[in-house]
């Protein structure tokens, strides 16, 4: 009893306690590869004591929606967290079907920002909505042809026994591995507003596209839009990561510490892309995702071929 | 009758300059215009009771020679038909003429104001506008995010593609002009140095060279080489700082980091020569103020020495990156023919094609005697703009070492004779933007009649409105760092 208590306990400290190092790291690591020092990185635990400490103002023009927003977003996010295991844990929710779910409360959470962005009538804003509207119709794809190619495999709906599935010993499996997690990082990417279709660091209000829409948002509002995005990266990590998570599957200890491994590496990975790699041009984002559903169809191709 | 043509730095007395009707005067500098003559002046010269006498010079870069030629408006007959219609390099300098002295050109096809409000005594002027359900307006500024001058900018948009940049200046008027006229020699010196704070050396040394003109006084060959490295040296940091802005605003993290780093070591070797980082207090006119001891040389050539081993493997990796080659190029392209035709200067218009440098079409001070190899590429958008800045770097170290190792040993400083009374000297030197022009002219007792300054901003700001056209706005702020404009260059 006591050891299902824990384990229904960790995804959710693990999500809400460790996602803002997460960035930290990311953020030290890019540091370091550039030569700096850098901020600690418990940064991003500061900034969200910071901004919770702050007062939230609100636009004149700002209706209901404003205050609505931060809210839906925060909770739709968090709620899709916890529909992955971490790690080798069953998630807090786990059903039939929660792969389509999954999807449509990260796009819960993209409508609400978006409406809260417009919600302010700012010509920033709306810019930066319609960026993110655009590319999210071609970021859907990508998810839905990665992970929808291996419930097709496996024939589970549910995103827990869709990793389980997985299996070394089915060679296709490895196939899978390696293709999916090439579009899973196109998709983090995209999805968490990094480097080369966004870039976290600009201070140019023209270029932005996550960051621009949250430029009225104050106190609390925007700890909890901060705090959703770094859930979001975490969210995605743990997506891109469990791919790979039937190597330490057979032991338990192994498959967790494998698992901080991955998610560790892929920080480093995301760190170096965004030293070493310059932004696309805005209108070439479209191809470079369109690259990533082509991968994604890749996947149903390999799998009609081996059925 | 033919317009007097001088010399850079070469002083002229004010009644040589064949002042004609101003029919006449319109015949004749629509002749020069014609025979690729490009603008560097048009302003009023000064202004007796309800008379302006109007002057405007022309560079003539093939001939080394820059032509002036003048008018006179009475408060009865204050217009004349415009140039712009047909050469668009003189509409800016039509519409400063318009605002400063309210002379009128007819036909002008965009009057509207460089530094202030109204022009010409219009109602307060609106920026252009285009309407249409899809359309949307973009405006930023003057307050921007970052630490950077104010400015406004006004886009006409369809979606993400920009139809029109209007770019608003004027916020950082001070006057200065004028302030020149009642300043004290030191204070004008002073002055000088802050017309542009990225453009200290290239300023003073337009003033330097000019004042010296007038008072006929020579600088040693040491001074002048000094001068020049100095000159090099701003050119250098300012390039490399322009290459850590563009890296920054592709998100090329270790492009920025990398240069940002590099820039300190080179203002540090400035500060070597005059204690100022950005030269400061280093030209003054008759000489230098300060002359660098055999150690400091030393030191200085420590720096730049790894400064130019390190630039040269940065400009490697950038310039052989796909994903920030694919990030620069055809972004922001300035047609070579527009450039040429509404006269941008400096390394935006080396970057478009055109042969514009004063260095080697004006020489003055030491680049008379070595050459600077003229460097431009055909791409005419950001990345030719980013590599002519990465190709400027060496070659300003090629020659700064060049320099330093046989520097002629003289005195630094001369006495300044007395000015000459109701003359006139125009000085163009190369800053790191482009071409700078100071037309200074004198009274009958040698103090300053009319000051007039021009910085390569005031041509260019036009282009960069230029190169947004049928381009992204996301792509505007980098558009707006590979050319680079001072603010206050332009507002004086």
């Amino acid at each position: 009893m006591a050891l299902r208590i824990l384990q229904g306990l960790l995804p959710f400290l693990f999500i809400l306690g460790l996602s803002p190092l997460l960035v930290g790291l990311i953020n030290k690591q890019k540091a370091l590869l550039t030569g700096r020092t850098g901020a600690p990185i418990w940064q991003p635990y500061y900034e969200l004591i910071r901004l919770s400490r702050k007062e939230t103002i609100y636009a004149k023009t700002a209706s209901f929606v404003s205050r609505l927003a931060p809210v839906v977003v925060f909770s739709a996010v968090l709620i899709a967290g916890f529909m992955l295991p971490v790690g080798y844990t069953r998630p807090l929710l786990s059903f039939n079907g929660d792969i389509v779910v999954f999807a449509y409360l990260l796009g819960l959470a993209r409508f609400f920002q978006i409406i809260g962005a417009m919600d302010i009538g700012s010509s920033f804003e709306g810019m930066g909505a319609a960026r993110e509207a655009t590319f999210a119709v071609f970021a859907e794809p990508i998810y839905f042809f990665t992970i929808g190619s291996l419930a097709f495999v496996s024939g589970y709906t549910s995103l827990y026994e869709i990793y389980l599935s997985i299996r070394l010993d089915n060679p296709s499996s490895l196939v899978f591995i390696i293709v999916s997690s090439i579009s899973a990082f196109f998709l983090m990417v995209t999805e968490c507003s990094r480097m080369p279709v966004d870039d976290p660091n600009t201070h140019l209000e023209l270029t932005m596209i996550h960051e621009v829409m949250i430029l009225d948002n104050s106190g609390v509002d925007l700890f909890l839009y901060q705090y959703s995005s770094y859930i979001k990266i975490m969210i995605y990590g743990i997506y891109e990561v469990l791919f790979f998570n039937p190597f330490g599957m057979q032991n338990q200890w192994l498959g967790f510490s494998l698992f901080i491994v991955l998610l560790l590496l892929l920080s480093t990975i995301v760190a170096w892309v965004e030293t070493m790699i310059a932004r696309l041009k805005m209108k070439n984002v479209p191809q470079y995702l369109l690259f990533a559903t082509a991968i994604g169809i890749l996947d149903l191709l390999i799998y009609t071929f081996v059925k | 009758m033919t317009p007097l043509a001088v010399q850079n730095h070469q002083p002229f007395s004010t009644g040589d300059i064949p002042i004609l009707p101003v029919k006449e005067f319109e015949e004749s500098l629509r002749g020069e215009l014609l025979t690729q003559a490009r603008m560097i002046g048009l302003f009023g010269l000064e202004s007796k009771g309800q008379e302006t006498t109007v002057i405007a010079v022309l560079a003539r870069p093939l001939k080394s020679a820059i032509d002036l030629i003048g008018t006179k408006f009475s408060s009865a007959k204050n217009s004349y038909k415009t140039f712009a219609d047909i050469f668009p390099q003189t509409h800016y300098f039509e519409c400063e003429l318009a605002e400063n002295h309210q002379i009128i050109p007819e036909g002008h096809p965009w009057l509207r104001p460089v530094r202030k409000q109204t022009i010409c005594g219009q109602e307060l002027y609106s920026p252009y506008r285009m309407e249409g359900e899809e359309v949307h307006e973009v405006a930023v500024g003057p307050i921007h995010a970052g630490v950077i001058e104010p400015g406004h900018f006004r886009f006409q948009c369809h979606g993400e593609l920009v139809y029109h940049l209007e770019i608003i200046l004027g916020y950082q008027h001070r006057g200065i002009e004028k302030l020149l006229l009642k300043a004290s020699p030191y204070q004008q010196n002073i002055l000088c140095e802050s017309i542009a704070g990225d453009t200290v050396i290239g300023h003073s040394m337009a003033y330097a060279l000019a004042v010296e003109a007038l008072s006929n006084t020579s600088v040693s060959l040491r001074t002048q080489v000094l001068r020049a490295i100095s000159e090099e040296l701003e050119r250098i940091a300012m390039h490399i700082s322009g290459l850590v802005g563009i890296a920054n605003d592709i998100g090329y993290a270790i492009g920025s980091a990398s240069y940002g780093r590099l820039r300190t070591l080179v203002i540090n070797s400035t500060a070597l020569l005059c204690g100022s980082r950005y030269g400061r207090g280093f030209i003054v006119p008759g000489g230098l103020q300060f002359d660098p001891t055999e150690q400091l040389i030393n030191a200085m050539k420590e720096n730049l020495q790894v400064v130019y081993d390190d630039v040269r493997a940065i400009n490697e990796v950038m310039f052989g990156s796909s994903s920030v080659l694919g990030r620069l190029d055809h972004t922001g392209t300035v047609e070579k023919e527009w450039a040429q035709s509404v006269g941008m200067v400096g390394p935006a218009a080396r970057a478009c094609g055109l042969d514009t440098d004063t260095r080697s079409q004006f020489p003055y001070g030491a680049y008379k005697y070595t050459h600077l190899p003229l460097i431009t590429l055909s791409s005419c958008d950001v990345f030719a703009r980013a590599r002519i800045r990465a190709l400027e770097i060496e070659e300003s170290f090629r020659f700064i070492f060049d320099q330093l190792e046989n520097l002629p040993s003289s005195s630094i400083r001369n006495q300044l004779d007395s000015i000459l009374s109701d003359s006139g000297v125009v000085s163009l030197t190369e800053g790191w933007r482009g071409e700078i022009a100071h037309c200074a002219f004198t009274d009958s007792n040698g103090a300053w009649k009319r000051y007039k300054i021009k910085d390569p901003s005031f041509n260019n700001w036009y282009g960069l409105g230029l190169a947004l056209r049928s381009e992204a706005i996301s792509d505007f702020p980098l558009c707006n760092k590979s050319f680079d404009l001072s603010y206050s260059g332009h507002d004086l």
